[in-house]
């Protein structure tokens, strides 16, 4: 896993590095899917998604909230995410399985994201994030 | 100990313009120095960082339960003029309206000697609660409207309560202007399956005893006795509430080129209040408020049922105190500088605390003041208050909200075991049941501040006066 969970008091903050802005994209949706449910497999749902911002910090936002907002009203939870981005235009493939309680009740719920200190920056050897979730 | 910051009172401190570039106002906020060697320089920074939005009133507040969020400090409060001001999601939270609501009941502790056990697994199977629950009661989309327009009042005509209930409610269970319009489809879809659900996090459905009075004429007029059973509520606007955050805040970020707004931090994105932007802000807004405040109706309903059914007591026996929003934006009139004043309030993680003589208050409360309900850490007292004038004039009549954390939550489940905290509280008498462990440990009593030290200092510096203590008996948590 390219996330890690640093210190913060009242929410959850993550770091997501990746070689490639898709990497980045991929591992954040792992990492808040992390957050809210625990360990997750791939079961043969599928879901595709395609969205577009002025920015990439803006779809990086939008694409978490509407992760957010599939999870809860499909009742799926992911642990894929194949990520196609053009400029500022993304598809995405997510794959995993149906919300069962007895399995994902490991986590907590993910009110939203914030865009307190969210900024995708360029380094050496690829890009690095962090995403501050509320909980 | 931070610099750059000034003490200005035995518990208040002030945030000197020039903290960030372009405060418009001084920040100030009230703390013991116990409690402001945790404090971080990061809340402060945000404290200042509100300090710099285009028609604040007076000061950028906070309480002393003043912690790192995102936009505003949580803990923070803050007024903005009708005209120059603005509104901000920032300023309430993703969870809109998440407040708390006390409920007495007949009973005392030995009312449920040998059967403590039965009655919270009771309540976990009647109050859906954790990731993914839905709700039993069946809402169809015309009904929704109903429940954001109405609020508390939609739960009551559908059976969930009386009419009693109402009047013992912040804004009598609703706020006006709410806009249907304002609260997307998305939005929508997510509210229909759950309201009358708890939630996770923080949330919780307490099982208290009122263990110490300490203003015993306020506590008589507040209807509470010392070795009472009560319950407490702590819930949002869920799914629905998250929604109209993200959606407005999107809409608003956009709008800042437009209006010329600078801002330091995109989280504090706003919209001068009587603008398009700022009134659909406020319109979906108002909509989630109400939300909430069914919801927590819905739950009060269950617990009641599940009460009256396991004690024989009578389900208008259990009378609701007071229900307080600690995550909101609303339209009041504050005395500012000798004259009346119409503001738009933000309280991010702040409770309502008006003092005596209020308008807006029960006029079976107006002698003491407002209701003030702090919900503690699971294991710690939770605190009712009242409402003063002190508050009034320093605060826009605001408090604190709860006890504010102290410990992440990575370093929580890196220290403390949800398996051994459950056997550890039983072994106190206090049952706590949740879905999982892991979640328990997150919200273990030590990562919070001491919730009486939070409310000392409120008491102290006289923003709201305490009124009854409550111990926790047994908790049901998201």
């Amino acid at each position: 896993m390219s996330f890690e969970e640093l210190e913060h008091t009242a929410d959850v903050l993550m770091r997501v590095r990746g070689a490639t802005i898709h990497e980045i994209f991929a591992d954040a949706g792992r990492a808040m899917f992390h957050v809210m449910y625990g360990p997750c497999e791939d079961r043969g749902v599928e879901r595709h998604l395609s969205l577009e911002a002025n920015n990439l910090e803006s779809l990086l936002i939008d694409y978490l909230s509407e992760l957010l907002f599939i999870t809860e009203v499909e009742n799926t939870v992911f642990c894929t995410f194949d990520i196609d981005l053009r400029g500022t235009r993304l598809s995405a493939v997510l794959k995993g399985e149906p919300f069962d309680p007895a399995r994902h009740s490991a986590g907590t719920i993910v009110k939203g994201i914030s865009y307190f200190g969210l900024e995708i920056v360029k380094e050496e050897e690829g890009y690095v994030v962090e995403i501050i979730f509320d909980i | 100990m931070l610099t750059g910051i000034n003490r200005i009172g035995d518990l208040e401190w002030e945030v000197p313009i020039g903290y960030v570039p372009n405060m418009r106002v001084p920040g100030r906020f009230f703390l013991s120095r116990t409690l402001a060697e945790t404090l971080e320089e990061g809340a402060v920074r945000q404290l200042a960082n509100v300090a710099t939005l285009p028609g604040i009133v007076k000061n950028s507040l906070a309480m002393p339960d003043i912690h790192w969020g995102y936009g505003f400090p949580i803990g923070g409060v803050a007024a903005f003029d009708m005209t120059e001001g603005v509104i901000s999601p920032g300023g309430v939270g993703f969870d809109i309206n998440c407040g708390v609501r006390l409920i007495t009941t007949p009973l005392t502790e030995a009312d449920l000697a040998g059967k403590k056990r039965e009655l919270i697994e009771r309540l976990f199977n009647a109050v859906p609660t954790g990731v993914g629950a839905k709700s039993t009661l069946r809402v169809s989309n015309k009904e929704l409207a109903g429940v954001m327009v109405d609020g508390a009042r939609w739960a009551v005509e559908r059976g969930l309560g009386t009419e009693a209930d109402l009047v013992r409610c912040e804004g009598e269970g609703a706020m006006p202007g709410a806009d249907p319009e304002a609260v997307s489809t998305k939005a929508r879809q997510r509210g229909v399956p759950q309201i009358g659900t708890l939630g996770a996090g923080n949330h919780f459905l307490e099982v208290q005893v009122a263990k110490e009075i300490v203003d015993p004429e306020a506590a008589k007029a507040f209807g509470i006795a010392e070795g009472q059973v009560c319950f407490m509520v702590h819930c949002g606007s869920r799914g629905l509430g998250h929604q109209v955050a993200t959606d407005h805040l999107r809409t608003l970020e956009s709008a800042l080129a437009k209006y010329r707004i600078h801002i330091p931090d995109r989280q504090l994105a706003c919209a001068p209040i009587d603008s398009p932007e700022g009134r659909a802000y406020y319109g979906g807004m108002a909509c989630a408020a109400n939300y909430a405040w069914a919801n927590r109706q819905a739950i009060m309903h269950e617990t009641r049922n599940v009460f009256a059914q396991m004690f024989g007591i009578d389900y208008d026996e259990m009378r609701l105190i007071y229900d307080v929003a600690h995550n909101v934006a609303k339209f009041e009139r504050h005395d500012v500088d000798g004259a009346s004043m119409e503001v738009c309030v933000h309280r991010k993680g702040a409770t309502r605390a008006f003092g005596p003589g209020a308008e807006g208050i029960p006029r079976e409360y107006a002698a003491v003041g407002q209701p003030v309900i702090i919900p503690g850490s699971m294991g710690t007292s939770s605190y009712l208050l009242h409402g003063t004038a002190t508050a009034m004039q320093k605060t826009f009549g605001s408090t604190c909200h709860g006890a504010g954390r102290v410990l992440s939550r990575s370093k929580a489940k890196k220290e403390v075991r949800g398996k051994e905290l459950r056997e550890h509280l039983a072994g106190e008498g206090i049952l706590v049941r949740a879905h999982s462990d892991s979640a328990l440990a997150e919200e273990a009593p030590e990562v919070y501040k001491p919730s009486r030290e939070v409310v000392r200092v409120v008491h102290e510096a006289g923003l709201s006066n305490t009124v009854v203590r409550l111990e926790p008996l047994g908790v049901i948590k998201g």
